[in-house]
């Protein structure tokens, strides 16, 4: 940080020329929607103190400066990871951020802070009585069938006391500003709230890139309100020191990025379905240790898929068993399953009667006037109105629904825009099943200055606000994630479409004290080990180990093959047979394809490179190693993943395809200083814990692997001098060959130096005696005593190296010691993955009709 | 009317299974028409736990697991229950009324209609399933007396086809094609009800093997059955069984009630399957009056055991 921070924000009269001339244009040309309220202006129509200071703020940097500031601090942002942006996947998808953020000051949110806390607070009651003893029905306060239409409804936790004490200790709710300036609820998020990570991300982003203003402007943190959240999640447990597990459905959610952000960020274990078993009214984690216990389960995986066996059966997203044991008490879910009930609209016009049935309080944030067809005068009145009203499902269930008469089920619409013929067909759905339907008045939402091209414009939008339960009660976060719409209609019910995100700024009247997420030194119990491996992680790790050392021995043959062939005064490997095998191998891994060789040199070095349908190229490999790496992005450090993500999109980047020998050296060149970069990284800054072993092992198992098929393709009985001098190359051995043997190429102690020579680096027995530290230091799952199976394939391969000699050692002995590897992956597989060899996939029991 | 039920499925795998999680729905309920008066389940082989419960409508309910490797898994229930179906009164409120109702309830037990009025995976809302049911609600006309009318013409519009569909078919498809078996039926029906907002269960159970004397026998009287129950206020949960056009009344015996298939399903469960399954079920249900004595108690061989009639 600047030595500024604490400088006061400069005010209108302070500001330079060019900086005033900026704000008063930007004022100037500001053009409200009528019959809105804008953020910028008071009742009375002025400019509000705040926003001027902000505007002042920004003004005062150069156009090009705050847009290299706000680039820079972005693209740093996106490049470490918190996005969940997924780069070159078709559903990229991207939300900009706003430079500029919501302003609220301390008397306006301290109103919405009350407001949304009275409101969780009331939320889990009414789950406390439909999940317990359903008094609001009993006493037609609430209609059963107001209920019992969701599909979040969850009967088969009624009864159940929840394991943590609430059924929803975390909580979101969308407010919008209504045309008499009150904020209004527009939707509850009771399930698995979504975009707390974004709300981070934002915050990274425009504390980076404006922090002298961020400073100045004393915004209330966002590290309290997570650090009470951790602790509230961590108090439902039943014992101390818990494993917290966040259940994602996995890397194609399209909020993926930001469950991985948070479980990282919260100290976390990401976990999917697969990952978990129940077991005696337990849920385990399946790690590379055995089964380890889960104490609580923040979820973001919707109730309908968590237990294929009691919910939906077709989910892959969960696990069996589950609910019996949320029910068997042995298991806190957060939030329990059946929370989500409470994101109907059917509902929302019961909640002002049982706010002062409950609490004794009016609502302190009022809801859009609804109202729930199931009811005859409801009904009534939503058909007299039809034409002004929206009207759109009670609840959220997935449609199950089929034909055009449903229209209107699947999502709100505003009558007056519908055709005719499609009114009436809806007029008739509500007809036949009134209950399915609710009416709701349109609101209006109030717009917010946003920067477009360097011109202030007001943009509607929409505020999520996040609760979370702490063992002091609910905890507001002091911001959120701001939705802010292109569309200049300002009616709510397009916020659907929206487009953009803004930070939010709760200012402070005081000068707000500076905390980050680190605890206080007796809540901590030291730790050198992040709990136990999940098995898919180790699983991930192994295969990206195996990706990436692929794409390195591609990358050295294509490198051989270029300059084999540019080269051709020079004499280096450039005999036909040597070229042939080099070109043999590139084709038996799948970098090349056969047609290909008859397209010239350029050409072939362009396909191992390049070529996208090529399972062996370079290019596929890398891909495959993002992929995996991807899944598990939270055990990956940022740089790791930057240059994972720079050499891809250098790969895939059409305009760089080489158009020369030269060009193309070039590139494989680059790519492997990347691919050493990577090296250095898993070497030096991962924790020497069963992760990294992990990763190592797959480079490790793949480089001997490669190692023995490149010893027999080119050290093979009637090797030429040519190919052993490739071989070095291949193998990055010739400096050290060299320095040890000055009579030159001969066959012996180069099969020694590829295969028997434990002390270069990238011999066959170095990766073995590598190999064997990994397994021996890696848990046991019994303690009888007995070695597993991949010790037992790895022992005999040691030794056996150890005590070979190069002048003894047969092609066909080093085909067998590539097939043990072989075989050692397939049980290193079984033994610590949930994939290997022996799984079989989870099938449904067949049914009778 | 005492009954005696044997009901026993074998599953057998083409490799061994080592690990398999199932909830059985074998027991049956227990209502004002219905008392159950013995149960027993058997599995082979023994599982490694067995617990009790109650599933989301109140069925009876034992989860079992099995976590050694198994070729067959062969389970086996038994029961006795006395049925003692009331009369129904073919008069009683309008449909309109009982959706009015249903949608008013105050009851968010299993048994309410509320759980009854919403579309399911199985049950969607479809338009052209709502208007066949349409012409049998005409304005104001009793709930039982439309219901029957319903169910008479789906027993004569469709055809009983174990070929025609599986336990997956959708609704929809069933209906285009106007074949089926007993769970298509119900499921069409409740489609149909829930359509016009009116509230539908989905009841599985048995029907008497061998009819009483001078009556046909039933179609899906060696398997499980299932039929409609739809509730009609005072009058409570009538059944109607659109696969033979019979109200369920004293032949037909209670397991369990839910939203659809999914709900009731007597076995539900999950394997680890390297390869193919095969089923058999096998059911016998039997008055107590015609069970020649010597046959009963015997055992397993029971189970096969039919008589026959004059």
């Amino acid at each position: 940080m600047g030595a500024d921070v604490h400088a006061a924000p400069p005010r209108q009269g302070d500001l330079g020329p060019a900086a005033a001339a900026r704000l008063s244009s930007w004022l100037r040309d500001y053009r409200t929607l009528p019959g809105v309220p804008d953020e910028l202006f008071d009742v009375t129509r002025r400019p509000r103190g705040d926003w001027l200071d902000l505007l002042a703020g920004f003004a005062d940097y150069a156009e090009d400066e705050s847009k290299s500031r706000f680039d820079a601090a972005t693209r740093h942002i996106r490049d470490t990871g918190v996005s969940y942006r997924i780069y070159g996947e078709e559903n990229e998808r991207s939300w900009p951020l706003n430079p500029l953020p919501l302003i609220l000051g301390q008397r306006e949110w301290a109103q919405i802070a009350a407001g949304v806390e009275q409101r969780a607070n009331l939320i889990e009651a009414i789950l406390q009585d439909i999940y317990g003893e359903a008094k609001l029905v009993d006493s037609g306060a609430l209609p059963a069938a107001a209920i019992t239409g969701s599909i979040d409804f969850i009967r088969s936790m009624r009864g159940v006391k929840p394991p943590g004490g609430r059924h929803m200790p975390l909580y979101a709710v969308d407010l919008g500003r209504g045309p008499d300036g009150r904020w209004w609820v527009l939707d509850d998020r009771t399930q698995a709230p979504s975009g707390a990570g974004y709300a981070l991300e934002n915050r990274l982003v425009l504390s980076r890139a404006f922090p002298a203003l961020y400073n100045a402007m004393n915004v209330q943190r966002l590290a309290p309100f997570f650090d009470g959240m951790r602790k509230g999640i961590a108090a439902s447990a039943d014992r101390s020191d818990p494993r917290v597990c966040l259940l994602t459905p996995g890397p194609f959610s399209e909020t993926y990025f930001e469950q991985a952000h948070l479980a990282r960020y919260l100290g976390f274990l990401l976990v999917q379905g697969a990952d978990l078993v129940a077991r005696d009214g337990k849920v385990y984690v399946r790690t590379i240790a055995g089964l380890k216990r889960a104490d609580v389960i923040v979820r973001r995986v919707d109730a309908d898929y968590l237990d294929p066996l009691e919910l939906n059966g077709a989910s892959q997203l969960g696990t069996p068993g589950i609910l019996e044991a949320i029910r068997a008490g042995g298991v806190a879910m957060v939030n329990m399953p059946g929370s989500g009930v409470m994101e109907s609209r059917a509902l929302l016009g019961f909640l002002p009667k049982l706010c002062r049935l409950i609490l004794g309080e009016t609502l302190k944030l009022p809801n859009v006037a609804t109202w729930w067809c199931g009811q005859p005068a409801e009904q009534e009145r939503v058909e007299r109105d039809f034409d002004h009203l929206v009207v759109g499902p009670a609840f959220n269930t997935p449609s199950f629904s089929t034909g055009d008469s449903n229209v209107g089920r699947l999502r709100p619409r505003l009558i007056a825009d519908l055709p005719p013929a499609t009114r009436d067909a809806l007029r008739s759905s509500l007809r036949d099943r009134p209950g399915d339907y609710v009416g709701q008045e349109v609101v209006r939402l109030s717009t917010m200055p946003v920067l477009r091209d360097n011109r202030l414009e007001a943009a509607p939008f929409v505020l999520r606000v996040y609760a979370a339960w702490t063992p002091d009660g609910y905890r507001i976060m002091p911001g959120g994630f701001c939705r802010t719409s292109d569309q200049k209609d300002a009616r709510a019910i397009f916020m659907g479409d929206s487009a953009r995100t803004a930070d939010v700024w709760v200012l402070d009247d005081k000068p707000v004290e500076r905390t980050t997420l680190l605890a206080s030194q007796d809540d901590v119990k030291v730790r050198r080990i992040l709990g136990h491996l999940p098995s898919r992680a180790a699983d991930n790790l192994f295969w990206l180990g195996r990706y990436i050392e692929r794409a390195e021995a591609t990358l050295r043959l294509a490198r051989s093959l270029c300059t084999s062939l540019m080269v051709s005064d020079s004499a280096i490997h450039n005999s036909g047979e040597t070229l042939a095998g080099l070109q043999q191998l590139l084709i038996d891994w799948g970098a090349l394809d056969k047609e290909a060789l008859g397209g010239g040199s350029l050409e072939a070095a362009r396909g191992s490179l390049r070529d996208q349908q090529a399972y062996g190229s370079v290019i596929y490999l890398v891909r495959a190693a993002r992929r995996t790496a991807a899944s598990m992005r939270e055990r990956l450090s940022a740089d790791f993943w930057t240059l994972l993500l720079n050499l891809e999109t250098e790969l895939a980047d059409t305009d760089r395809t080489p158009q020369s020998e030269a060009e193309a050296l070039q590139q494989i060149e680059s790519a492997l200083q990347i691919l050493a970069a990577l090296s250095g990284l898993a070497q030096e800054n991962m924790n020497r814990v069963a992760g990294w072993r992990f990763l190592d092992m797959g480079r490790r198992l793949e480089r001997g692997i490669n190692a023995c098929r490149m010893a027999r393709t080119f050290a093979h009985d009637d090797a030429t001098t040519d190919d052993l001098d490739l071989l070095l190359d291949l193998i990055d051995s010739q400096i050290s060959y060299r320095a040890r043997y000055l009579v030159g190429l001969a066959m012996i102690p180069v099969r020694d130096m590829v295969v028997l020579d434990c002390f270069n680096t990238r011999s066959l027995a170095f990766q073995v005696e590598t190999l064997k530290e990994h397994l021996q230091a890696l848990p046991t799952l019994l303690d009888d005593g007995m070695i597993e199976e991949p010790q037992r394939l790895l022992l005999p391969l040691c030794t056996d190296i150890e005590t070979s000699e190069a002048a003894y050692l047969t092609v066909e002995k080093i085909r067998l010691f590539e097939k043990t590897l072989m075989y050692l992956s397939g049980a290193i597989a079984d033994r610590y993955f949930l994939q290997g060899a022996t799984a079989v996939p989870t099938i449904k029991l067949a049914s009778m009709g | 009317m005492i009954y005696t039920i044997g009901h026993k499925t074998t599953y057998t795998y083409e490799k061994p299974v080592g690990f398999a999680r199932c909830v059985l729905r074998l027991t049956p309920a227990t209502s004002n028409n219905q008392r159950l008066l013995g149960s027993t389940v058997t599995v082979s082989p023994q599982p490694t736990s067995l617990v009790m419960g109650r599933g989301a409508f109140g069925e009876a309910t034992q989860t079992i697991v099995v976590d050694r490797p198994h070729e067959e898994l062969v389970i086996e229930a038994r029961s006795r229950v006395d049925v003692e179906a009331r009369d129904v009164d073919p008069a009683g409120p309008s449909w309109e009324n009982i959706r009015v109702a249903a949608f008013d309830s105050r009851q968010l037990e299993a048994n309410g209609p509320a759980s009854f009025l919403y579309p399911t995976r199985r049950t969607p809302t479809a338009a052209a399933i709502t208007d066949y049911a349409r012409s049998s609600f005409s304005a104001r006309r009793p709930i039982v007396e439309a219901a029957s009318e319903l169910m008479t013409r789906m027993h004569a519009d469709f055809s009983y086809d174990p070929e025609a569909t599986n336990v997956s078919t959708p609704a929809g498809e069933a209906f285009a094609a106007r074949r089926g078996v007993c769970q298509d039926f119900a499921h069409i029906m409740i489609c149909g009800m829930r359509g016009l907002g009116l509230p539908a269960a989905y009841v599985s159970g048995y029907l008497r093997t061998n009819p009483p004397p001078g009556r046909p026998r039933l179609a899906g009287a060696d398997a499980t059955h299932a039929w409609v129950a739809v509730w009609c206020g005072d009058a409570g949960w009538v059944g109607f069984d659109p696969t033979n056009a019979v109200l369920a009344l004293n032949d037909h015996i209670v397991l369990a009630v839910g939203r659809d298939y999914s709900d009731v399903a007597p076995i539900d469960g999950i394997i680890l399957a390297p390869g193919d399954q095969t089923l058999k079920v096998e059911v016998d249900v039997v008055p107590e009056l015609e069970l020649v004595p010597e046959v009963v108690g015997r055992g397993a061989s029971w189970l096969n055991a039919r008589v026959a009639l004059p």
